[in-house]
């Protein structure tokens, strides 16, 4: 194992501790603060790579993360305030803001084709991560049905982001071999 | 303005022709109307993802997700643009021929229209 995927396997493992942590399963409230969140830090680092990558297919794709986020806390948002449900901060909520600030610090440190890499990385390490949480914890715990509706709503997305991550990734590696022939 | 009027008069002839032209050319048989089809966004997929129509008939593309997306044809005979979550998007089939088609934001979304 090359300290590439060293490195891609910590943040992965990191991204999934960071779900499985409560045991109990999260309240209404807390599915909130958590839908909330994660859609936001994938905001924060798409408006980052929009400026930042080098790639035009990259910004393409993080101009979309950003659009598509937004859409989906939009609809998260009237949800909850229809349903007078008050976002609750928790460890899953506070893990995942922390996992984005420390993405943001360690992409702001990076450059070209290698702000690229990490970015798009740490897209498929996200979005594993985040339909891991809503399969195995977020959609078997909600309470309330349409909060359950609406996070059998966004999944699709998600299944979509990765896939279209995944091929990005594949494509800059392609990129790397041939910068390094 | 006057001159804006005039400019115009013989370009809007030269439209409405161009339309009974194309009007004419677009249906299918003589006494069959267009029919109407929809295709749902939804869930990041078109459905159905497979349509056949006849040339002339109108092909509605509504956005069910929470995301905008696209119907934009490879050979680029046809490009909804950004269609809002809500939104819809309607193409006259003129073009014969299979028709395949993706979302320009999403690249695991894709469909085809056969038109004949
Ligand atoms: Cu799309």
């Amino acid at each position: 194992m090359n300290f590439k995927q060293a490195a891609s396997t910590l943040v992965l493992s990191m991204a999934v501790t960071v779900f499985a942590a409560q045991a109990e399963g999260p309240t209404d409230p807390q599915i909130a603060a958590i839908v909330v969140t994660a859609n936001q830090v994938d905001i924060d680092a798409g408006k980052l790579a929009t400026s930042k990558a080098q790639s035009k297919e990259v910004a393409a794709f993080a101009e979309r993360m950003v659009v598509d986020h937004e859409g989906v806390n939009k609809a998260a948002s009237e949800l909850v305030t229809r349903l007078q449900v008050t976002p609750e901060p928790n460890a899953t909520s506070q893990n995942l803001q922390q996992g984005g600030d420390e993405n943001l610090a360690k992409l702001q440190q990076l450059d070209g084709h290698a702000f690229d890499r990490a970015y798009v990385e740490h897209e498929v390490a996200y979005h594993e991560a985040v339909l891991d949480a809503i399969d195995e914890t977020l959609i078997p715990s909600a309470q309330n049905a349409e909060l359950k509706a609406l996070l059998v709503k966004v999944r699709p997305a998600f299944v979509a982001h990765l896939e279209h991550a995944r091929q990005l990734r594949a494509s800059l590696d392609q990129v790397g071999r041939l910068g390094q022939e | 303005m006057r001159v804006n009027v005039l400019a115009r008069a013989p370009r809007a002839l030269v439209l409405a022709c161009t339309l009974a032209i194309l009007g004419a050319a677009g249906t299918s048989a003589p006494g069959v109307t267009a029919k109407e089809y929809t295709i749902a966004i939804e869930d990041m997929r078109f459905v159905p993802a497979t349509l056949t129509v006849r040339r002339g008939d109108r092909v509605t593309w509504i956005n069910r997700d929470l995301v905008p997306h696209t119907a934009t044809a490879t050979a680029k005979t046809f490009d909804s643009s950004s269609i809002a979550p809500g939104g819809t998007w309607t193409y006259v089939a003129t073009e014969p021929g299979t028709q395949a088609y993706a979302c320009a934001f999403h690249p695991t979304m894709k469909g085809e229209v056969s038109i004949r």
